[in-house]
């Protein structure tokens, strides 16, 4: 009912020289109602901004550590479940104890007239009803967005020292940015960088999310950076990534990118970003390409190693050309092999860049192969 | 409308504008009414599935209700079958929805509040004590978890020593809409149509009064889709539960009369009509030329249908009641066999007894008051109906032979197909509103200020805390050897590929919860993150 909404007009286009506002956007709970939210996020994405996505059936809890991993300007809340007054003052409180309550709020959904002032005065930044206009919508991130204070270089830098996790987000943005940071630099530090690229709809996202996990669950302190592409009219994106990633919400941290105008699968100012990560202590940071295809060979320069993921059947898109992509890869996994043709596939592929690469089968679905990989990596 | 049957009609938006101002006999070309039409009651039943329809009989007007906790929704029941009601619809909590039990984390704030929670036998019990299964229709809302839920209703009739083959009652159990909108799934696509199939065939062979599946293309349409996409998709997931019951060995004829659809009535008043009347003679090709089916009972698509929700505006909250006739209308012109009529204030959260009340007597008005009962398929034979029940069978058709090519509705499901174009869809609305193309009464124009003003129903959080505490008990009190063998059966089962069902009623019995039991089915299924397209 939420896509009622309107806007009166077209929205116009983010000026280029400001950075696009990045928003989060979560349905909490079980309730399942997303059309509004997926219009919202197209239609904020089509008005500059990047909208980080998490998915449905999400928890409080993981929904505002995502907030605070991604540094975000606002986080947008969806609910049609008539639950709100019981979750939103658990999104405040988790606010609070994770130490981000500069982040506004705000609530979408089925909400009664009578509940918004009690949702107001517990901290909920707007509530927005069916039939809410989009322009109207829009005007109020970009006005809360604007608002939000930011951190001064010097305490973002202290916190960094301090391995301060909301301290390491906004620095994040910083870099990303490209902010005059005088001259500071992260120190360096001893991670093991790991590219992950791959045709869309290969997997990428939940593959990394399984190896990320395993690696968080042998002790090591992982990152990993999804980028997305930008809308080349817009400035916008959405970044959906994240949303593969959130049973491990905590235990591993994320970061997800939009490209910008970066060319070869990664984002404006990638590396520096990496740096950041790599500074902060990671063990192992896992950097999730766009996934464009063959061109995508920058990752090789930054990534220690890379890793092709394919599926059955995509011989076709990759062909597998000597060039390019395939020449970059330090090993291929094929993904759900739990799907015909995968035995076939593998022939291919053996065929056409021969066995002194590693290839590994594996299902993400069926949580099956993922240890043969993890130990790959862990084998610097 | 033209428009409609250019090449790719997925991305045909709604109809909105015909070219022509008014449609002549040459526009149905080879039109031939006794092939295309028939007389009601006869193939292709395209002007109704019974020869008299609304005179001898009206449709069965059955309002959608639960809420709170077992013993709320139990008095609920008993007070409707004390005025005359024979037949119960069921509505669960999404924790339930979601084969969830209602302590788990994901839970919170949502137990009982959009339906019942029903979290193990001991609530199922509660919820029809002193009502006998027997002397009852029951009409269950759900999906992932239908098969435990059927479980815990066949244990709750042989409690009450009511045989199997007298119970009566429908389960909606579509799941595969669920992975196309409305996203109450938890196994993967190929495991999760496996466990329906187990359900029509366990009904067929001990159960033949029961409804298996009620195929729905209620939640597609609500969550962006066109009104023939809508149609195929929901008739393309009708045939792939076909062809899967085929497949494990079951005669066409014995399952098929148990299948039934349920769609959506939209605002676009004709192109509703012509969508109802489309899908009965498509049915009944596909049932009697693709599939072979001899028995007349399996070529009929009956259908229940409800009204718009996500037509519904919160400005203005009574011109919703408007809104709810018209399309009560078009279900009731387009032969439909039941009917929910929404209430007016469902966008502001769940109806008040006094809207629901009016949502009812809309349909009464229609029934006693319109006439439009007393001929059958009054629009039968209008150029224009017949153009567009035409034109919408085509597009269904061609939509099919995307699904075809794509290998079929799993596979097309693997690619994203459905959420993709359903998104697409919904979008397309979305830019039209903002351009103005498309008008909202109350909304995009006539606007007012000031709030709606209605009272709203509000239910409270003692609901959840009690619901909980109750089955913290259950768990203590069980045998936990019954209950440990019933789960490890239940897993031993789904592993083997065996029906589960008989499994699922042991395990029911044995107190387990519907959260165990998911979780058990889940270690052997797999889990599902939606697939590549959100």
């Amino acid at each position: 009912m939420v896509t009622t909404a309107r806007s009166t007009e077209q929205s116009k286009p983010a000026e280029s020289t400001t950075p696009a506002i990045r928003m989060l956007l979560a349905k909490i709970g079980l309730d399942g109602h997303d059309r509004g939210v997926k219009v919202l996020a197209r239609s904020f994405r089509d008005a500059g901004i990047d909208v980080i996505y998490t998915g449905l059936w999400q928890t409080c809890e993981a929904t505002m550590k995502a907030a605070l991993q991604e540094d975000v300007d606002v986080v947008g809340v969806s609910l049609l479940s008539a639950a709100h007054l019981t979750v939103m003052p658990e999104i405040v409180r988790i606010r609070k104890e994770l130490r981000i309550e500069q982040i506004p709020v705000v609530l979408g959904g089925i909400v009664p007239e009578a509940d918004h002032p009690k949702l107001k005065e517990m901290g909920i930044a707007a509530v927005f009803n069916p039939g809410s206009a989009i322009d109207r919508i829009i005007e109020t991130i970009r006005e809360l967005a604007h608002r939000r204070d930011a951190d001064t270089p010097a305490q973002m830098q202290s916190g960094y020292k301090a391995k301060d996790v909301c301290a390491l987000a906004k620095m994040l943005t910083a870099v990303q940015r490209g902010d005059d940071l005088g001259d500071w630099r992260p120190p360096s530090g001893r991670a093991n960088v790991v590219g992950v690229t791959g045709a869309p709809g290969v997997g990428k996202s939940s593959f990394i999310a399984r190896i990320a996990q395993s690696l968080h669950d042998q002790g090591a302190r992982v990152a990993v950076v999804a980028i997305d592409p930008s809308s080349p009219v817009t400035g916008g994106a959405l970044l959906g990534d994240r949303l593969r990633m959130m049973r491990g919400a905590g235990d591993f941290f994320v970061r997800s990118l939009s490209s910008g105008l970066a060319p070869g699968g990664l984002a404006v100012n990638c590396k520096e970003v990496v740096d950041v990560l790599n500074g902060f202590g990671f063990d192992y940071i896992l950097v999730e390409t766009v996934g464009a295809g063959q061109g995508e060979v920058a990752i090789g320069e930054l990534a220690d190693r890379t890793i092709l993921l394919l599926m059955p059947d995509s011989g076709d898109a990759v062909q597998f050309s000597k060039a390019g992509i395939m020449e970059i890869a330090d090993a291929f996994v094929l993904n759900k092999c739990d799907l015909a043709g995968a035995d076939a596939t593998e022939a291919q592929l053996l065929s056409a860049v021969g066995d002194d690469r590693p290839l590994f089968k594996i299902s993400t679905i069926r949580d099956q192969g993922i240890g043969a990989v993890v130990d790959w990596v862990r084998l610097a | 409308m033209s428009s409609r049957t250019s090449a790719d009609p997925s991305a045909q938006p709604d109809s909105a504008v015909d070219t022509k101002p008014f449609v002549e006999p040459a526009d149905l070309g080879t039109f031939d009414p006794a092939k295309s039409l028939g007389s009601p009651g006869s193939f292709p039943y395209t002007r109704g599935p019974h020869r008299t329809m609304y005179r001898d009989r009206l449709w069965t007007m059955r309002q959608f209700a639960g809420f709170g906790s077992a013993e709320d929704t139990n008095e609920r029941f008993k007070y409707l079958l004390s005025h005359g009601q024979t037949g119960l619809s069921t509505a669960f909590d999404l924790p339930t929805l979601m084969g969830r039990d209602s302590d788990d984390p994901l839970a919170l704030g949502e137990v009982g509040r959009c339906g019942v929670a029903i979290a193990s036998l001991a609530d199922m019990r509660r919820l029809f004590d002193g009502i006998h299964l027997g002397e009852v229709s029951t009409s269950m809302t759900i999906n992932a978890p239908a098969a435990i839920l059927l479980a815990f209703y066949v244990a709750v009739g042989q409690e009450q020593g009511v045989p199997l083959d007298k119970l009566r009652g429908t389960l909606q159990n579509d799941i595969l809409k669920e992975f196309h909108a409305q996203n109450e799934y938890v196994f993967p696509p190929a495991p999760s149509v496996g466990l329906v199939v187990d359900t029509i065939e366990y009904c067929t062979q001990n159960m033949p009064q029961w409804n298996t599946v009620s195929v729905s293309g209620y939640h597609i349409r609500e969550a962006g889709a066109t009104a023939a996409q809508e149609l195929a998709f929901t008739l393309a997931d009708g045939i792939a539960y076909v062809e899967l019951s085929i497949q494990r060995g079951l005669d066409v004829d014995a399952f098929a009369p148990r299948l039934s659809f349920f769609f959506d009535l939209h605002s676009d008043f004709f192109e509703e009509i012509a969508k109802l009347r489309a899908a009965r003679r498509i049915w009944a090709h596909v049932m009697r030329d693709r599939f072979g089916a001899k028995s007349e009972r399996s070529w009929l698509l009956r259908m229940h249908c409800q009204t718009a929700g996500v037509t519904l505006t919160e400005q203005q909250p009574m011109n919703n009641v408007v809104r709810v006739a018209f399309q009560a209308l078009a279900g009731v012109l387009g032969g439909t066999q039941s009917l929910h009529t929404n209430s007016m204030d469902e966008t502001l959260a769940l109806p008040t007894q006094e809207s629901a009340k009016l949502a009812l007597r809309t349909q009464q008005i229609i029934a006693h008051e319109s006439n439009v009962t007393q001929t059958v398929d009054p629009l039968g034979g209008s150029y224009f109906v017949e153009k567009m029940t035409n034109e919408i069978e085509a597009s269904a058709y061609a939509i099919f032979d995307q699904i075809e090519g794509m290998g079929g509705v799993l596979k097309a499901i693997d690619r994203g197909y459905f959420r993709r174009v359903i998104a697409e869809s919904a979008l397309a609305e979305q830019k039209r509103l903002d351009r103005g193309e498309q008008k909202i009464v109350g909304v995009t124009d006539f606007v007012e200020d000031g709030s709606s003003g209605v009272d709203i129903l509000q239910i409270s959080q003692e609901t959840e805390d009690a619901q909980i505490k109750r089955l913290t008990a259950l768990k203590k009190s069980r045998d936990p050897a019954r209950h440990q063998a019933s789960l490890e059966r239940l897993g031993s089962d789904a592993q083997q590929g065996k029906n589960v069902m008989p499994a699922l009623v042991e395990a029911a019995k044995a107190d387990a919860t519907v959260g165990e039991m998911m979780t058990t089915m889940k270690s052997v299924f797999g889990s599902y993150d939606g697939g590549p397209e959100w």
